[in-house]
C-alpha cells in the first residue's frame, strides 16, 4: 500500500467502530471458550432460569448455561464465515486473474463454470447436503465457498482485462516478466479493493448461512451456533425469555456482520485513491 | 612522387615500460592525392609523420619501412635524410610559431633551406622566400619581422612558405589549421590543392575533420596507433563503417549537423608493452592498455583482441580476443572483428493490420549499432506501431526481425527473456507506465526482479542506486521508498528511464519520452538521454512527432506517412535537403509555416498511388495511380514519384 494508511484510518470513523467489533469478536471466537464461565454442554442447572451473578444470561431450556453457549457459539459462527468467506476470496481471485490474463480457452471454460455455479441456488445444495450427509461444519463452510466464489471472479476478470492493457503492464511484459510474474505483482495487489469488498460481502453471506442452517436444525444438534440458539430461543418466546436467551445471538450475529461491513468500508476508502481524496475533504 | 609506409611499427622505451605508439601501419599516398590521418590525440599522428621525416627521438623503435617514390628511408644515415627532409619531403610542424628560431626575420628563416640545399645566394634566395611568403598572403610589410612579431595564423603561414620553398614531393602537414581561424584556413586549403594539381603527394594530420573532409581524397583514422579506417573523404559524414569513426564524426562539430554533440565513451588509453628483453612478435603479446592516471596498474586490458572494444558500441566477446585484421569493405577498409557497425536491428517488410486499419505497410527499419535513428511523423502514421514491433511488444502480421543478426520471433519463442534484458523500452507516459503501488526502489527493481538479478543481498539495492545515479536522481532512502504520485513528471520519466536501463540493454526504444514533460523538464532529460547513450553505448530508436526535438539528436532519421516510411537517411540531409514534400511540410509546420491547403487532414486510407497525394502541392496524374518506388539520393532513401531536390 503505498498510501499513509495509518494516519487518515485513525480519523475514519467507519473505520473505528468497525475495527472495535471486528476486535471484539475476534477476541470473544479466540479467547471465548476458556472465558466461559461453564462447561455449555452442562445440563445440570435448573431450566429456565432468570439471569443471576453467576449464570450472567441465566439458564436455558436444557439446563445449560446461556453466556457461555454464546461464547462457544460466536466462535463457531465466525469461523464458519471466515473459512467460507477466506476460501471463496481465494479461488475467486485466483480463478478471475488467470482467465482475465490468460482468456482464450482457459477464460470461456472457467467462465461458463462460473456461470453455472451462478444458477445453482447456494442454501438450496447447502440444507440438501447437510440434511443428506451430515457433514462437518468446515466441509459444509468449503462447499459454500465453492458456491460462492463466481461473483468476485467475475469481478476480477473485468479488472483484470483492464489491467492488462494498462501501461506498466506491457512494460513488465516487455521486460521479460512471466505471467506469473505480472499475476503476482501487478495484477493481484491493484485490485486489493476488490478483496476486501469480495471478502466482506461472502463472509457476511457464509455467517448468514451458518445461522439459516443452524436455525433450521440441519448442523449435530450439539453444535453451538448462534442460529441454533435463536430457533430454540424461539420456541420459548412466550415465557419473557427473550431478552436474556433471543436477544443475545441476534445482536451479536447483527455487530460481527456490522463491523466487517464497516471495516471493509473504511479499508476500501483508503486504498482507492479517488474516495481517499473525499475521505480527506471531509475529515480536514 | 609518392609516400608509401608499409607495416611501420613505432615505441617509444620508457624505462622499464615502453609505449606503443604505431603498430601495422600501412599507407599509400600517390602522387597528386591528399591524404588525411585523423584521429584523437595521442594516437600516434605525429609520430607518423616524424616517422616519415626520420625525425624520431633516440627512444624510438621502428620497424617497417617508409619508401619515397619506391626508394626506402634509411633512418640511420643522417646524410641521406638530410638531402631527404625540404628536398624531397617537407614537413610543417603544429605550434607555428615555437617551430620559428626566433632570433631571425623570418624572411631569412625561409630563405635558409634554398641556401642550404641549393647553394642559392642569399639575395637571389631572399627574393624567391619574397615570392612565397607574397604567395601565402603575408604582406610584405612583415617580412622583415622576427617571429614573436607575428600572429599565430601568420607563423603558421610562415612554416608553409618554408615548407614550400623547395618545391617537395611530398608534403606533411601536421594540423596545420588548429591555430588559424576560418578564413586564414583557406591560405592551407589552396596550398593544398595547388599541391595536388602539381603531383605532389600531401599527408594531412588534422584532428579538424571538416578541414580534413574538404581538402583530401582519402582519410585514415588512426586510433593508439592502429589504422582503424580508410575510406574516401567524402565519406566520413554520411557513412562511416568503423564504430570509433562513427563516435569521431559525432564529437566533431560539423557545420551540416544539427545533433548535439556526443563525446567517444570512455577514456583514451595510451599502451604500454612490458619489455621482456626481447624484440619479436611476442612483443605484442605482452602490450597492455593503459589508462594514463594509473598508469602501473596493469592486466586489465586484453593483450591481443580489438583495441578498441572497451569503448566501442558493439564490441562482442570475440572482439577481445584474436587479433583484427584489415578487411576490405567497399570503398573502406575496416579494421574490426565485425566488419565495420553492425546492423542492431533489421525489420523487413513488417506488416501490421488491426482488423479493417492497416496500421503498417510493408516497412523496413534498421538501426546500425551506436547510433540514434528517430521516427518522425504525424499522430496515426504509424511510429509507436513501428517501435513496439522494434521492442518486440507488437508482433506484425507479416515481415521477418532481425536483432542482432537473429530472428526475432525465433528468439522470442525459445528465450525471451534473454532478448528482453538487451532492449529497453520507455514509454510515453511516465505515470502510466509505473505501476502506483511501486515505491521507486521497486520500480526500478522490477526488472532485476524478474531476472533474477542481484539476488545476493544488498546488489540489488546497489544496482538500483547505481542506475539512479546515472539518471541523475536522489539514492538516499527516503527517496527509494516514495511513490510515483509523490513524484514529478520528470522525475517519473527518469525513474522509467533507469528501470529500462537497469539491466544494461544494447538497444534502447524511446516513445515520446519527452512529450509530456514541459520544456525545461524536456531539456534535461534529452540531455541525459544523450549522456547516457555515450556513457553506455546505447544504440537509440527514438519516437517523437517533434522534427525541432530530433533535429538536436539524431544520427538518422526516418519519416513516416500512413503506415509508411517515406523518406530515411542521415539527420544532417533530411533536415537540410529533404526530398519528400512531406518532410518539407513537417519542417516548416515547426517553423510556423502553416499551409491551409497542405495541412489539410487526410483522413482516406488510398487505394493506390501515393498516400501523401492528396496534400502534396506537386501532384501529378502518377501520383493517384501508381505507388512512388523507393530511390536512392546521396545517402537518402526517399519514396516519392517526383523528389524535390533543392535545400529547404
Amino acid at each position: 500500500m503505498h498510501v499513509n494508511v495509518s494516519r487518515d484510518l485513525w480519523q475514519d470513523p467507519w473505520f473505528l467502530v468497525g475495527l472495535s467489533l471486528t476486535l471484539l469478536f475476534a477476541g470473544l471466537a479466540l479467547l471465548g471458550p476458556p472465558l466461559a464461565p461453564f462447561d455449555p454442554w452442562d445440563i445440570s442447572f435448573s431450566p429456565i432460569s432468570p439471569p443471576s451473578a453467576t449464570h450472567l444470561l441465566g439458564i436455558n431450556d436444557g439446563g445449560q448455561d446461556i453466556f457461555s453457549e454464546l461464547l462457544y457459539a460466536i466462535r463457531n459462527t465466525v469461523a464458519f464465515g471466515l473459512l467460507s468467506g477466506f476460501t471463496a476470496l481465494g479461488i475467486g481471485v485466483i480463478l478471475g486473474a488467470v482467465s482475465g490474463w490468460f482468456g482464450g480457452f482457459v477464460d470461456a471454460i472457467l467462465m461458463r463454470i462460473a456461470d453455472i455455479i451462478l444458477a445453482i441456488p447456494a442454501i438450496m445444495i447447502l440444507i440438501l447436503t447437510a440434511a443428506l450427509f451430515q457433514p462437518a461444519a468446515y466441509i459444509l463452510a468449503l462447499i459454500l465457498a465453492s458456491l460462492m466464489w463466481p461473483t468476485i471472479s467475475k469481478a476480477i476478470r473485468a479488472q483484470t482485462l483492464s489491467l492488462r492493457e494498462s501501461l506498466h503492464v506491457r512494460a513488465a511484459s516487455q521486460m521479460g516478466g512471466g505471467s506469473w510474474h505480472i499475476i503476482r505483482r501487478h495484477l493481484i495487489p491493484e485490485m486489493f479493493p476488490l478483496y476486501l469488498i469480495g471478502f466482506a460481502s461472502k463472509t457476511r453471506m457464509a455467517i448468514f448461512m451458518e445461522a439459516s442452517l443452524a436455525f433450521l436444525g440441519l448442523f449435530d444438534p450439539s453444535r453451538k451456533s448462534l442460529g441454533m440458539m435463536i430457533a430454540y430461543a424461539l420456541k420459548y418466546y412466550y415465557m419473557e425469555v427473550w431478552w436474556n436467551w433471543l436477544m443475545p445471538p441476534i445482536l451479536c450475529l447483527s455487530l460481527v456482520i456490522m463491523g466487517i461491513t464497516f471495516f471493509a468500508i473504511s479499508l476500501e476508502r483508503v486504498v482507492d485513491p479517488r474516495l481517499r481524496q473525499a475521505l480527506v475533504e471531509k475529515t480536514a | 612522387m609518392n609516400l608509401e609506409i608499409k607495416n611501420l611499427d613505432v615505441a617509444y622505451g620508457n624505462g622499464g615500460h615502453s609505449i606503443q605508439a604505431l603498430e601495422d601501419v600501412s599507407l599509400k599516398i600517390d602522387q597528386g592525392r591528399c591524404l588525411a590521418l585523423v584521429g584523437e590525440s595521442g594516437s600516434g599522428k605525429t609520430t607518423l609523420g616524424k616517422a616519415c621525416l626520420g625525425l624520431l627521438p633516440n627512444n624510438a623503435r621502428q620497424r617497417g619501412c617508409i619508401l619515397i617514390d619506391g626508394q626506402e628511408i634509411d633512418t640511420n644515415d643522417e646524410t641521406a635524410l638530410n638531402t631527404i627532409r625540404w628536398e624531397r619531403v617537407a614537413m610543417v610542424f603544429q605550434n607555428g610559431a615555437a617551430n620559428l628560431n626566433p632570433a631571425h626575420r623570418i624572411i631569412d628563416q625561409v630563405a635558409e633551406p634554398l641556401i642550404q640545399h641549393r647553394g642559392v645566394g642569399r639575395d637571389e634566395a631572399r627574393g624567391h622566400a619574397a615570392k612565397v611568403l607574397e604567395e601565402m598572403g603575408l604582406p610584405e610589410e612583415f617580412f622583415d619581422r622576427y617571429p614573436h612579431q607575428l600572429s599565430g595564423g601568420q607563423a603558421q603561414r610562415v612554416l608553409l612558405s618554408m615548407a614550400m620553398i623547395l618545391d617537395p614531393g611530398v608534403l606533411i602537414l601536421d594540423e596545420p589549421t588548429s591555430a588559424l581561424d576560418a578564413l586564414t584556413k583557406g591560405v592551407v586549403s589552396r596550398v593544398i590543392e595547388e599541391g595536388m594539381s602539381r603531383g605532389k603527394a600531401i599527408l594531412l594530420i588534422t584532428h579538424d575533420l571538416e578541414f580534413a573532409v574538404r581538402s583530401a581524397d582519402s582519410m585514415a583514422v588512426l586510433y593508439l596507433g592502429q589504422i582503424m579506417e580508410t575510406l574516401p573523404a567524402d565519406e566520413l559524414f554520411s557513412n562511416p563503417l568503423h564504430p570509433y569513426t562513427l563516435a569521431l564524426k559525432r564529437s566533431y562539430p560539423a557545420m551540416n549537423s544539427a545533433r548535439d554533440l556526443g563525446g567517444i565513451r570512455g577514456d583514451a588509453f595510451y599502451r604500454t608493452i612490458h619489455q621482456h628483453g626481447h624484440e619479436d612478435e611476442s612483443d605484442y603479446l605482452h602490450s597492455h592498455i593503459q589508462v594514463p592516471e594509473s598508469s602501473h596498474k596493469d592486466g586489465h586490458a586484453p593483450p591481443s583482441g580489438c583495441l578498441f572494444w572497451q569503448r566501442c558500441t558493439q564490441a562482442i566477446e570475440e572482439c577481445q580476443k584474436g587479433r583484427v585484421r584489415f578487411e576490405q569493405a567497399g570503398a573502406h577498409t575496416v579494421r574490426c572483428l565485425r566488419r565495420g557497425i553492425v546492423d542492431m536491428l533489421e525489420l523487413k517488410d513488417v506488416e501490421k493490420r488491426y482488423d479493417s486499419v492497416a496500421a503498417l505497410f510493408p516497412v523496413d527499419l534498421t538501426v546500425k549499432a551506436g547510433e540514434i535513428f528517430s521516427l518522425v511523423g504525424e499522430t496515426g502514421s504509424g511510429k509507436t506501431t513501428l517501435a513496439m514491433t522494434a521492442a518486440g511488444v507488437i508482433r506484425p502480421d507479416q515481415g521477418s526481425r532481425l536483432f542482432e543478426g537473429h530472428d526475432m520471433d525465433r528468439w522470442m519463442k525459445k528465450d525471451y527473456k534473454s532478448l528482453a534484458r538487451r532492449i529497453g523500452v520507455i514509454y510515453q507516459n511516465p505515470a502510466e507506465s509505473i505501476s502506483h503501488r511501486f515505491s521507486v526502489l521497486e520500480t526500478v527493481a522490477e526488472p532485476l526482479d524478474i531476472h533474477r538479478v542481484g539476488l545476493e543481498k544488498g546488489e540489488r539495492v546497489e544496482r538500483v542506486k547505481k542506475c539512479l545515479a546515472d539518471v541523475h536522481l536522489s539514492t538516499d532512502r527516503a527517496f527509494l521508498e516514495r511513490y510515483p504520485h509523490e513524484l514529478n513528471m520528470g522525475a517519473l520519466q527518469r525513474i522509467c528511464l533507469a528501470r529500462a536501463l537497469v539491466l544494461g540493454p544494447r538497444l534502447l526504444i524511446a516513445d515520446e519520452p519527452t512529450s509530456s514533460l514541459d520544456p525545461s523538464v524536456q531539456a534535461k532529460v534529452l540531455k541525459l538521454l544523450l549522456d547516457l547513450q555515450i556513457e553506455r553505448g546505447l544504440t537509440m530508436l527514438f519516437v517523437s512527432h517533434d522534427i525541432g526535438l530530433v533535429r538536436k539528436i539524431s544520427d538518422r532519421i526516418g519519416v513516416m506517412l500512413q503506415g509508411q516510411m517515406v523518406e530515411r537517411g542521415p539527420a544532417s540531409s533530411i533536415l537540410s535537403q529533404p526530398c519528400h514534400p512531406y518532410t518539407r511540410l513537417l519542417i516548416e509546420s515547426v517553423r510556423g509555416v502553416f499551409s491551409v491547403e497542405l495541412n489539410r487532414g487526410n483522413n482516406r486510407q488510398y487505394a493506390s498511388g501515393c498516400a501523401f497525394a492528396s496534400r502534396c502541392p506537386d501532384r501529378r496524374d502518377i501520383c493517384d495511380k501508381q505507388p512512388p518506388p523507393l530511390r536512392n539520393i546521396g545517402h537518402v532513401q526517399v519514396a516519392c514519384h517526383f523528389p524535390v531536390e533543392r535545400p529547404l
